[in-house]
């Protein structure tokens, strides 16, 4: 069918040309200023002066490259952390399935300055770490802390998340028979990973490391943090420019830099993957002989390998959980990582009694459900356009779409600043509400198509021989196969939403201030616990939604019933 | 050239601008309903304003109060981004944000039409209305020096030699560290070359710390034993958390850092935005910001008890402490953090 493609990439492309393109575009005009002019006009004389300077001084230079080898360091951590993590997650009851989702979801929860302090409690000289390590006998790592290490963790603990959800969908959608045909002709656990389960969940890695990389690459916060200025990334250098310099040019210059490299990230990742991918286009196998001593060390390594991978995986992502719920109860005036003073229930008082959480709790609840309900009506079109139904121009249709993840939020909030004037005139609700679809749009569209392009198609051709039509089908068949991958999508783009901070903070007006944004604006005056018993509840609110979710929606797929 | 041009063109607005602080528009008087708009920090600073400013305005006009909370970053730069057309009617600035603001025509210079003004400590008059002065300091684990430190220049003793964390760059901490140097070693704001040369012998630095959060938890986790900070945060970490830190009172003075609110060029609220700064320097908000979170008074007036005055600074204190020349550190800013991530961080 002729331009199906086309009208199911319509609704999307609609609202990021009408919610996106605009502050895209200031931010391209701005880096084309000669010098930075914080009242001049938008539209002046093109000067590729901001892009000489980047090229010109190996300090920036430095920086991207740096950028890029943290990204891809974050993003091979991910991968291997999250592979075990998924595997487990796939395979456990479906009833206890969503309330485990919650141990993925216990980072992307927590304040960030929070999770920040987390890993300094992890990695410092009298840390978490060291203590253990002390107990058998071994003398401590003083500097752990302040490298690209720790950056490197800090962020793999908050964006292993992501790779983890773009993995399980593949995951568990593996077909028992290939699994059980592979376990008839005498290959071990270890070796059915490597051999069946790895390569049918390509498409879903290709998805993790194309989201983890973009997300680490405009990160800045955890850098700043943790890195001790021993780490650099363009992010910093951007938030500095834009916020600290007034220097929207430069900024702007730096983001669009950025948003090139991780264009050619992508490109270079699709076409890399792709070539493992052959069995997709149906090309034959080509079939490998492992010779037996290999197949022994597999056979013997992998099980405790796989252990011992997803030990520190959970165990990374649960280290927040600790800290939070010791210091919500902490008897101090500034919240910390080291010390417990006096156990005291204060902060949830000021919480849920004193302080104003409640109407900027509701103002995030209302604004990341309605964003996610908007971001998967116009993505999951696009989903079914992309896996389906291919037409030219495809591809750069795609790179569009993904924008919103290659710019950092600092430069989109540089584009707003300057259409604030006609950004005011809109409904707070209704501004707020399209830029927040727009961030998490990128997410949506992502995993979503990896959940279509991993649907059975036999099941759907079986309905379809016994005569059901395509509505029947699609609520019948296709729906229900795709619910995890929407669980998936929603659950990330809701948080996504929730705690979106860098954008809103910008546009947040008087009468509508979200959660984070209120708590960023009382952590950067001074951090106190009532951050962490935010933290708490939330965590506590979710899981207890999820374990409700659990007993409506089955997140296993048709035939493993 | 590129510092020098863009100098050119912030010296240009803020000539354009300037004629308009000596035009004094007859302003409406206030109407019941009218909304008076406060960007300020969340916390401790927001629940005073809440308790102590809102009622009292509210009950003399019949106004609504919102407040827009934020860092101080994020509020200048929607100010800036508005200039002539303000969201905001009253904005919460640091001491150099404050000056430059007013300077781009993005605030309003202060003057007496708001009554306390001439309460207020002449530091306190420039730029808007200074509302608490919060000056920068060395703080340092006093188990860890030979002797106690009296003066700036107590940092290069060799036994703090890998144990300091220096703050981050030209932010309020950083600026007062890096121009309290040039100051103890004979030298002027000018003189960044000797301000360089000078911290580059402190090196290696335990870290260089972003925030006082983290430079809290680098002391509990034994990384850093001295730095420079906040007097008022590091005595609260100090008396809850970390009794051995100390913060010092350098012969050279500590370096003057203050909160300042300022009203924006163009408000349609300049009579609530008086009337609520007035209210901010009245003697019952400047204690309540001493006791909760030991920032100091900026008005002459405010009397302490003894024991919360020994605490903040006060009375001749004030006259010690060190104020910069903002408008040539803010024309030289950008170069500076520029070289200061290049020649002292990297």
């Amino acid at each position: 069918m002729r331009g199906v493609g086309q009208v199911l990439s319509l609704p999307v492309t609609l609202w990021l040309l009408v919610a996106f393109a605009a502050p895209m575009g200031v931010v391209v005009l701005l880096s084309l200023h000669e010098f930075p002019s914080p009242f001049g006009p938008v539209i002046q004389a093109p000067s590729l002066a901001q892009y000489g300077l980047i090229l010109s001084d190996p300090f920036y230079l430095s920086v991207i490259a740096e950028t890029v080898g943290l990204g891809l360091a974050v993003t091979a951590i991910s991968a291997v952390l999250a592979y075990p993590l998924a595997f487990w997650l796939a395979r456990m009851p479906s009833r206890w399935r969503a309330l485990a989702f919650a141990v993925i979801l216990i980072p992307l929860l927590t304040n960030v300055v929070v999770r920040s302090l987390g890993i300094i409690l992890l990695l410092a000289p009298k840390g978490l770490l060291n203590s253990a390590i002390g107990l058998f006998g071994i003398a401590p790592f003083e500097t752990m802390l302040f490298t690209h290490g720790a950056v490197i963790v800090a962020l793999a603990q908050v964006f292993m998340p992501f790779m983890v959800l773009a993995l399980y969908d593949s995951l568990q959608n593996t077909s028992p028979s290939v699994n059980e045909a592979a376990q008839s002709l005498g290959a071990s656990p270890a070796l059915r990973f490597l051999t069946v389960d790895l390569p049918l969940s390509l498409p879903g890695l290709r998805a993790g490391i194309i989201v983890v990389f973009l997300m680490a690459s405009t990160s800045f916060v955890s850098a700043t943090l943790l890195g001790g200025k021993q780490v650099w990334t363009i992010g910093m250098l951007i938030l500095r420019e834009a916020i600290t310099n007034l220097n929207g040019a430069m900024a702007s210059a730096l983001a669009l830099v950025m948003t090139l490299v991780c264009l050619l990230f992508i490109v270079m990742t699709t076409w890399v993957m792709n070539r493992f991918m052959g069995w997709r286009n149906g090309a034959p196998g080509t079939p490998v002989t492992l010779p037996a001593p290999l197949v022994a060390v597999i056979d013997i390594v992998g099980p405790w390998l796989s252990r011992v991978l997803l030990a520190i995986s959970v165990g990374l992502l649960l280290l927040p959980l600790v800290l939070v719920c010791v210091q919500s109860f902490n008897d101090v005036p500034l919240a910390t990582a080291a010390g417990f003073e006096g156990f005291t229930l204060h902060w949830y008082r000021e919480v849920l009694v004193v302080g104003n959480y409640a109407s900027a709790f509701w103002i995030s609840v209302q604004l990341a459900l309605v964003s996610i309900i908007i971001a998967i009506a116009l993505a999951l079109p696009a989903a079914f356009a992309l896996a389906r139904y291919p037409f030219a121009g495809r591809g750069l249709l795609l790179a569009f779409w993904m924008l919103p993840l290659t710019l950092p939020g600092v430069a989109i909030a540089v584009g707003m600043l300057k259409l604030l004037q006609v950004y005011v005139m809109i409904p707070a609700f209704a501004g707020l509400t399209a830029m927040h679809v727009v961030v998490i749009l990128p997410f949506v569209i992502t995993l979503l198509t990896t959940s279509v392009l991993t649907l059975d198609r036999a099941q759907e051709e079986a309905a379809e021989s016994l005569g059901a039509p395509p509505l029947r089908r699609f609520v019948l068949i296709t729906l229900p196969a795709l619910t995890p991958g929407l669980f998936a999508a929603g659950i990330v783009g809701f948080l996504m939403s929730f705690g979106e901070v860098t954008v809103t903070s910008f546009l947040a007006t008087a009468r509508m201030t979200t959660l984070p944004v209120r708590i960023y604006s009382e952590a950067t005056f001074a951090l106190e616990p009532t951050a962490h018993a935010i933290s708490a509840l939330l965590i506590v609110i979710t899981t207890l939604a999820l374990a409700l979710l659990g007993r409506f929606i089955r997140l296993d797929r048709l035939y493993a019933r | 050239m590129k510092f020098t041009r863009r100098s050119v063109t912030t010296m240009i607005g803020a000539g354009l601008a300037a004629p308009m602080h000596f035009v004094r528009p007859a302003h409406a008087q206030p109407k019941p309903g009218d909304e008076l708009v406060v960007g300020i920090w969340g916390g401790a600073q927001e629940k005073i304003v809440r308790e102590f400013i809102e009622p009292k305005l509210v009950d003399k006009f019949g106004c609504t109060v919102s407040y827009v909370l934020g860092g101080t970053l994020e509020r200048r730069a929607r100010a800036y981004a508005e200039r002539g057309r303000p969201s905001f009617d009253v904005l919460y600035l640091n001491i150099f944000e404050s000056r430059q603001a007013v300077a781009d025509g993005v605030t309003q210079a202060p003057t007496p039409a708001v009554e306390n003004f001439e309460n207020l400590y002449p530091i306190a008059q420039k730029g808007g209305y200074g509302v608490a002065f919060n000056p920068c300091t060395v703080v340092y684990d006093r188990t860890k020096a030979s002797a106690p430190i009296t003066s700036w220049k107590d940092m290069w003793n060799p036994e703090w030699k890998g144990r300091i964390a220096w703050p981050e760059g030209l932010g309020t901490q950083g600026v007062s560290a890096l121009m309290m140097t040039a100051k103890a070693w004979g030298g002027t704001e000018a003189d960044f070359d000797l301000i360089v040369e000078k911290v580059n012998e402190l090196k290696p630095f335990a870290a260089i710390q972003s925030s006082q959060a983290q430079l809290f938890e680098m002391f509990d986790q034994g990384i850093c034993d001295l730095s420079v900070e906040f007097g008022s945060f590091t005595r609260t970490y100090a008396e809850s958390r970390n009794p051995n830190i100390e913060i010092a009172d350098p012969i050279e003075g500590q370096a003057l850092a203050m909160n300042v609110a300022c009203i924006t060029e163009g408000t349609r609220n300049q009579v609530l935005a008086e009337e609520w700064i007035n209210l901010h320097l009245s003697d019952e908000v400047m204690l309540a910001y001493a006791e909760t979170i030991y920032y100091s008074p900026t008005t002459k007036s405010v009397v302490l008890p003894p024991e919360l005055a020994a605490k903040v600074i006060t009375g001749p204190q004030v006259d010690q402490l060190v104020d910069f020349d903002w408008d040539l550190i803010n024309a030289k800013r950008v170069e500076w953090q520029a070289r200061f991530d290049r020649e002292i961080a990297r």
